[in-house]
């Protein structure tokens, strides 16, 4: 495989063109709506993805937030570039080595998916030419880029998205590697290495969905694709590995095709709706029944290559049902999976006949109760059909939670940018540059090492703080009075142990303070180390307050004289354990206490309490064996 | 091969715009990119390449960098500017609209290897940018200048005026007039005074966002514009503009009422002191009562104007002899008093003069809503017996415009102050309610 990665990290400063906060909001103060258009790029074509966008010919509502103001509802002109978050990404272009540009100069991105209320997305050009070493090997930074964040999708339905105005101007540092990547475990690696690198110059923002990742992959043989927007770091290697599996999947389709002298698909949609009228529950039935339609396409030489959903890995059906749905229908059926869905052998055999297929061949069906939209589904899906002979089409997906990706829309050219003649350029003096090269933050692995020998960590512990981005909040911590050990406990195994926790809404972000009073009652011993998880699944998931998670986890502080009640309880209850075993039964009991405790009291002691009970009890039967 | 002798500025000076180059720079870094156009704003030795990547970058050179031309482009055709273009021959039976453009951003396209911004030339170029702008009939485009609006003068009012009356004569159903936004307010007044009974709607419209953005309010705009001449049952000149900042619906101002209140929103333009005429949205179209209906006359088009006016905004500390030398050449002064119409009562000596002097001065209010008032005040008292006078609500701007107008029409300054205060083209309000605030 031969990869490339974009970090996109936004930035802790006002926004980019105007001097809205960069703070997401749930207030709503009103609604505006709004359609787009694709307009021409400087040499006057059309951008593929912006035509395509363009011709779905949505309307879009834009959420207006207390964060928000004429800017971003692109009511007002955009401000100057914000010289805050240019020196932030300046000063991320030195700490990777990269050559910053004479004159930035500020481009209109064309996007006319409607995330950018002015239909195109301002970005520029900062610094070329860095690098970056991770586990020995330098890897090429080709671009570091300052660019405006996207609004933020609330909704989708029928025809009308809906985006909420604060993401829209967060600057984004976007940071491209080289194609140089070759494992899915080195993309992590790269990312997680840039990470701490953006991390480092501490005016980034933290928490779900602030650190977003474009991974641009190809295989021997395949082409280049995009999977646009990954949050969840760790999946990165997945995405690798299931793209992966998909181009050769893509390629071994490819190579069939041709063996089988197949041509692509000429002919167009057919109505075979009265082939299907006694058709058995499913949605071929539902459409008829409300009046709808049942096109037919044929897919020649693609017997036996589409798949079934039962079979595990990516299947060529579900590329063509991606490209069906990105006009509004819910799905396809394909021949290589009937009978099913209340469609009978009788009936594909009477649509095989009417399309006249060879046994090669397949066929493709859509049901709508909108002849347009089946129409254009079916013409989507023999166009992606005839790319099959091509191998693996230039696209850009969107990652799923599960790993995999779906088609989201064709791949952009450079005819999607033209000059923003609204802000001017700025001359980056050689002054300024030497200021900034002179005011350069600590680096992450001279952080690792400092805080290594401050703090007495091991290698290892420094360097899982740093990768997960956490040495800061660290040091924080420590600095109120933590002890080390405790912290990193919280920060590395309890924290991100709350990731597996399942959960309707996204958690919020563990802000210091709420840590530095979990910390603070554990070491006053309100609760044991077993009870930092559920302290913090209560305030971080469920939203509630130290006082309410402490008493729902069962964690209200218990007196030494109830623990000392419940260690009593336990030696009564196991009279003959212990009178057989003596101190040996001092284990096994531990045990029953830990249970009743839950967490209440250290372990520590509560095996104190417990050893000098039985050994009272012990001496009460003449002396310890 | 590059010639490390020829200093490259001066090469690349004489490149066209689109060549395809290589710069090598003294660290050895390869730049290979299309020359594109500097901004105003580059500094002087910046050349800006486009990327394989779509990116723009500005490189300062000097005579260390290493030029490499891969490709010269040839260049750019230079297209000349076209004037006043005569109306071609009537077309068939079918109803049309006539799109007069005057170089404003919304009937523009872009030139993105200049930057700059034309307007369009004919129905080809124009159905580019709105593919669907003749679904409904067509649309016959009629380039009668190209200017900024900032730019127009009162001598493009008469050019636009003549060319509506041309447009009805040869049979449109209605005119579009795509105008810049900044003065569009002054040219709807003033074409309201110089073109009565209209057969038809006269509609400017205009964009606060350049067409070659695709968010711009100009793809709404224009086909609200078009719909409107199309269809509607009105005949007098009106401005269509956006009702609020969402792109579905429309308001209907009558020309000489509306203002454009905000530099930069959608919404910028309002009808002051009344409701608007109406509204669009969709295709459905609803004028109030006070929409003028073609009256059955015969259009009347008059294009004598003169141009020998000034309009002043009173400011504490604007001196009589300062007044005095800005009006100089003038048969006419419209001066955008204070509250309901003042002036220091310092002018009042220097007012007798020049009205004395034949100069006819005419009264209005800066606060842009509600009327004048003269009898309040003894100021206004004071002005009006010296022979201001005073001109109700009608807008600065407006008044203006038909400052000009009615000096064009008469010599002696009392038919001039009787046209003033006659109601032409629905302009003055009288009535003003509560509803729609200050």
């Amino acid at each position: 495989m031969k990869a490339g990665l974009e970090v996109h990290q936004q930035l802790a400063t006002r926004k980019l063109f105007c001097p809205c906060p960069s703070e997401l909001s749930e207030e709503v103060e009103g609604t505006v709506r709004r359609r787009l258009r694709a307009t021409g790029g400087e040499l006057r074509a059309l951008d593929p993805a912006a035509a395509f966008e363009s011709a779905l010919g949505q309307s879009f509502v834009y959420e207006v937030v207390p964060t928000s103001c004429l800017v971003e509802l692109d009511e007002e002109p955009p401000h100057a570039i914000n010289a805050e978050a240019l020196d932030v990404a300046l000063t991320v272009a030195l700490l990777l080595h990269a050559t910053p540009i004479d004159e930035i100069l500020v481009m209109r991105k064309l996007v006319v998916d409607g995330s950018n209320t002015s239909g195109f997305q301002r970005t520029a050009l900062v610094a070329v030419n860095g690098w970056v070493e991770v586990g020995g090997h330098r890897v090429a930074i080709d671009t570091i880029c300052l660019e405006e964040d996207a609004a933020r999708k609330v909704s989708e339905t029928g025809g009308e998205v809906r985006y909420r105005l604060d993401r829209l101007g967060i600057p984004l540092v976007e940071v491209a590697t080289g194609p140089d990547l070759t494992s899915p475990e080195q993309v992590r690696e790269v990312a997680q290495a840039i990470g701490a690198l953006l991390r480092s110059t501490q005016r980034v923002r933290r928490g779900i969905g602030t650190i977003r990742e474009d991974l641009n992959l190809s295989i021997e043989g395949g082409t280049r694709v995009e999977l646009k927007g990954v949050q969840e770091l760790r999946l990165l290697p997945k995405y690798s590995r299931e793209e992966i599996a998909r181009q050769e999947m893509l390629l071994r389709a490819k190579e069939e095709l041709h063996r089988r002298g197949a041509k692509p698909p000429s002919g167009g949609p057919v109505d075979v709706s009265d082939l299907l009228r006694d058709a058995g529950p499913g949605p071929v039935a539902s459409s008829l029944k409300k009046g709808g339609v049942v096109l037919a396409a044929p897919l020649p030489g693609f017997h036996g290559l589409l798949g079934r959903s039962a079979e595990p890995g990516p299947r060529l059906g579900r590329e063509l049902a991606d490209y069906a749905r990105s006009v509004g229908v819910r799905g396809i059926l394909h021949s290589d999976e009937l009978p099913s869905e209340g469609v009978e052998a009788s009936h594909v055999e009477a649509i095989r006949h009417r399309l006249s297929l060879a046994p090669q061949d397949a066929f493709a069906l859509v049901a709508s109760t909108d002849a347009a939209q089946a129409l254009g589904a079916l013409q989507r899906v023999i166009g992606r059909a005839a790319l099959a002979w091509a191998g693996v089409p230039p696209e850009t997906r969107d990652p799923l939670p599960d790993g995999t990706s779906r088609y989201s829309r064709p791949l952009p050219g450079r005819d999607r940018m033209y000059p923003e003649t609204d802000v001017p350029p700025v001359t980056l003096s050689v002054d300024h540059l030497t200021a900034l090269g002179r005011r350069l933050p600590e680096r992450p692995e001279e952080t690792r090492e400092r805080i290594r020998g401050q703090y007495a960590l091991s290698n290892e512990v420094a360097g899982v703080l740093l990768r997960e981005g956490e040495a800061d909040r660290f040091e924080a911590l420590v600095r109120k009075g933590h002890a080390p050990a405790l912290v990193v406990r919280l920060l590395t195994h309890d924290l991100p142990a709350l990731a597996a926790v399942p959960r309707a809404e996204p958690m919020s972000e563990a802000s210091e303070t709420v840590l530095d009073t979990i910390l603070t009652a554990w070491e006053k011993g309100q609760f044991a180390k077993e009870g930092v998880q559920p302290m913090l699944e209560g305030v971080l998931v469920h939203g509630r307050s130290l006082v309410e998670a402490a008493s729902s986890a069962g964690l209200a502080p218990m007196s030494r004289p109830e623990l000392e009640a419940i260690v009593e309880g336990v030696l009564d209850r196991n009279d003959a354990l212990w009178r057989a075993r003596g101190k040996a039964a001092q284990s096994p009991l531990m045990g029953d206490v830990m249970r009743e405790v839950r967490g209440r009291r250290d372990g520590k002691e509560v095996a104190e309490v417990l050893e000098k009970a039985l050994v009272r009890r012990l001496e009460g039967l003449g002396g310890a064996r | 091969m590059g010639e490390p002798t020829v200093d490259p500025r001066r090469k690349l000076a004489k490149l066209p715009t689109g060549s395809e180059v290589e710069i090598t720079r003294p660290d050895g870094r390869t730049w290979h990119g299309i020359l594109v156009p500097a901004t105003e704003f580059s500094a002087e030795n910046v050349v800006v390449l486009k990327l394989a990547t779509g990116y723009n970058v500005g490189l300062a050179i000097t005579e260390r960098d290493v030029l490499t031309v891969i490709e010269r482009a040839r260049r750019p055709r230079t297209s000349k500017p076209s004037g006043p273009v005569a109306i071609s021959p009537p077309p068939p039976a079918t109803p049309w609209v006539a799109l007069l453009t005057t170089g404003g951003t919304i009937a523009s396209r872009v030139d993105y290897q200049t930057g700059g911004v034309k307007p369009v030339r004919d129905e080809r170029e124009i159905l580019e940018s709105f593919p669907a702008l003749d679904a409904e009939g067509p649309v016959r485009v009629v380039p009668v200048f190209e200017r900024f609006s900032e730019d127009i003068v009162p001598s493009d009012w008469v050019a636009l005026a003549e060319k509506i009356g041309e447009s009805f004569r040869q049979g449109a159903r209605g005119v579009v007039i795509a105008h810049g936004t900044d003065t569009m307010g002054y040219t709807a007044a003033a074409l309201s005074f110089m073109v009565r009974d209209p057969p038809g709607p006269v509609v400017l419209v205009g964009a606060q966002r350049s067409p070659d953005r695709p968010s711009s309010d100009g793809f709404t705009n224009l086909p609200a514009a078009i719909h409107l001449a199309r269809t509607g049952d009105l005949g007098e000149v009106v401005v269509v503009m956006h009702d609020g900042v969402s792109d579905d619906r429309f308001t209907i101002h009558r020309g000489s009422r509306v203002r454009k209140m905000h530099s930069s929103r959608r919404d910028a333009f309002e009808s002051r002191n009344a409701p608007p005429l109406g509204h669009i949205e969709g295709k459905r179209i609803q004028l109030g009562s006070e929409a003028r209906r073609p009256s059955g006359s015969p259009i009347r088009v008059d294009t004598r104007l003169d141009a020998r006016a000034a309009l002043v905004t009173y400011y504490p500390g604007l001196s009589p002899i300062r007044l005095r030398r800005f009006v100089r050449a003038d048969r006419g002064l419209v001066l955008a008093g204070t509250g309901l119409g003042h002036v220091s009562r310092l002018h009042i000596r220097a007012l007798r003069r020049l009205i004395t002097n034949g100069l006819i001065v005419a009264m209005t209010t800066q606060c842009l809503g509600g009327g004048t008032d003269p009898f309040v005040y003894s100021t206004g008292r004071e002005l009006v017996r010296e022979g201001v006078v005073y001109l109700d609500d009608l807008l600065p701007e407006t008044a203006y415009a038909k400052m000009l107008w009615a000096l064009g029409q008469a010599d002696d300054p009392a038919r001039v102050r009787a046209l003033l205060l006659e109601d032409i083209a629905g302009e003055f309000v009288h009535r003003r309610r509560l509803e729609g605030g200050p």
